[in-house]
């Protein structure tokens, strides 16, 4: 446990001390902030109208069920900050393993009590600590949901349920791309791709038989984290996100034997 | 998995002496078509300082690998006091300090934090670890850059760093990858002298393609060409009044 607490430390002081971490924060935060006030306004303009068509003032069961704080604001606001997760976390995990290669300082932390394992675990647990800080910059929009739209606490706990599960899966398939390349811009263009076809592999099922269209649709992200944006806990996407770390993370570890064999 | 041996273990340790510190026996090692190890043979007694000697791609650094465990061998056996890299890695990597070439170091670490570091994955921790810092440092004179990054030092000093963090947990067998390579004659001598200290104090393995590092640092030397050893001897012996030529060509000769 000494080795793996010197190492996480010094993941925490590697990842928290680069000017990148702090740049995919921002990202984050400007890109969420950008679309839920860009949201914000249509719903007042969607508002607008429908106080101005009852003329007299403002009769609310004139509004439409669809017409919501939730669905118009909050739920696009979700689904933007899965996609943007995409598109960063890729950044914040290419380090992991390809710098450590590329300097060749992995065989020397392999000299030490530290074992395959021990690594895969520290470094998948620090960069995910690092896309929940990301995620955490979310947090106050949901909280105003609840404050303003009605959303139960219910509700929330399945939105951050499928945020917590999306983050786990990006942050371990990025650090497998990142343990099988010394090239730290391979490993993230890698990363993006993969993400990125999972996130909507639905699109291709036009193009080919029911049967690999059901295949293709069972293993896109999309459908299965709006579901949990939508507030509905499947045990069975539950499942589906914790495959894809498993999965990655064992292919992760499975590198180093890799690399034994073929030097 | 293989666990991580408890520093108590560690304690536990052969001490330089008496016995077998590294065997190989025909060991060989492929990359492909490349032959890079080719039934390589070989006693390293405790207590020893050895020195691989040999060109570029002679496969030394093979050879390292496969002593760290890095590598598995494609066939034949090596064991490093009595246990297999290739099976029990983390057993043997209790019983090593390893010093790679130079740059390989984390140049964004300050010297003592990147010290603390080592230390601790090394399974030290609290007093023993301060303890063990704070005596790296000093043997290895680096107080005066102790709070400097690592990747603002000269190479001289980096290389320092390098013994200092393999010497944090006094490990019996102590491996050296070119140790002096690409430094200037006076950081290679500094370097060559802090070698020389630990002559004795466990067993030292050392490749380098430097015959005068090698007369100067070894109790035996190994003349690795083309994956083979081609001669084997103390240094008097092999290297006395011989010139780096000759002496290659003399083994090769004999080897062919």
């Amino acid at each position: 446990m000494t080795a793996l607490r010197a190492l996480v430390r010094k993941e925490l002081a590697s990842l928290f001390g680069t000017p990148t971490a702090y740049l995919a924060l921002t990202m984050v935060a400007l890109v969420t902030a950008l679309i839920f006030f860009d949201h914000l306004r249509l719903y007042n303009q969607i508002l607008f109208v429908y106080a101005s068509a009852t003329m007299g003032g403002f009769a609310t069961d004139s509004i439409p069920d669809y017409v919501n704080l939730w669905d118009s604001v909050f739920f696009p606001v979700m689904e933007t900050l899965g996609l943007t997760l995409i598109g960063v976390v890729p950044l914040v995990t290419m380090r992991a393993f390809a710098e450590e290669r590329a300097r060749g300082t992995d065989e020397l932390i392999l000299t030490t009590h530290l074992t395959p394992g021990q690594i895969v675990l520290a470094k998948f647990g620090v960069a995910y600590l690092f896309v929940a800080s990301m995620m955490a910059v979310s947090f106050l929009y949901p909280v105003m949901a609840i404050e303003q739209g009605g959303l139960g606490l219910e509700h929330l706990s399945a939105v951050y349920l499928g945020l917590v599960l999306h983050g786990i899966g990006l942050a371990s398939i990025g650090l497998v791309c990142s343990a099988f390349t010394s090239s730290q811009l391979v490993a993230a263009i890698s990363a993006w791709a993969i993400a990125f076809l999972l996130w909507d592999l639905s699109w291709a099922s036009s193009f080919v038989g029911e049967r690999v269209a059901e295949i293709l649709d069972a293993l896109s992200i999309q459908p299965r984290y709006s579901s949990f944006a939508g507030g509905v806990v499947s045990l069975a996407n539950v499942i589906y996100f914790a495959g894809i770390a498993l999965v990655s993370l064992a292919a992760a570890r499975f590198s180093f034997d890799l690399r034994r064999v073929s030097g | 998995m293989n666990g991580a041996v408890a520093s108590a273990d560690v304690d536990a340790l052969p001490l330089p002496g008496r016995g077998i510190a590294i065997e190989a026996h025909t060991l060989t090692r492929r990359f492909g078509e490349r032959l890079a190890l080719d039934a390589l043979t070989l006693r390293i007694e405790r207590g020893a300082s050895f020195a691989l000697l040999g060109a570029n791609g002679a496969g030394k650094t093979t050879f390292i690998r496969l002593v760290t465990g890095a590598l598995l061998p494609t066939s034949g056996s090596l064991t490093v006091d009595g246990i297999s890299p290739a099976l029990r890695p983390a057993e043997v990597h209790a019983r090593i300090g390893f010093v790679m070439e130079t740059s390989r170091l984390y140049p964004e670490m300050r010297v003592r934090g990147f010290l603390r570091f080592m230390g601790g994955a090394r399974g030290l921790a609290g007093a023993a670890l301060v303890r063990a810092v704070d005596a790296a440092l000093a043997r290895f004179q680096l107080e005066p850059v102790a709070s400097r990054l690592v990747g603002n030092l000269s190479k001289g000093y980096q290389q320092r760093v390098s013994l200092a963090q393999a010497f944090l947990d006094d490990p019996p067998l102590l491996i050296v990858d070119e140790p002096t390579g690409g430094l200037d004659p006076v950081q290679r001598r500094e370097v060559q002298a802090l070698l020389r200290g630990l002559r004795g104090k466990c067993t030292l393995l050392l490749c380098t393609h430097d015959l005068e590092e090698a007369r100067t640092l070894a109790t035996r030397v190994g003349v690795l060409h083309a994956g083979r050893l081609v001669a084997e001897g103390e240094p008097s012996e092999l290297l006395g009044g011989a010139d780096e030529l000759a002496l290659f060509r003399a083994s090769v000769e004999r080897a062919t």
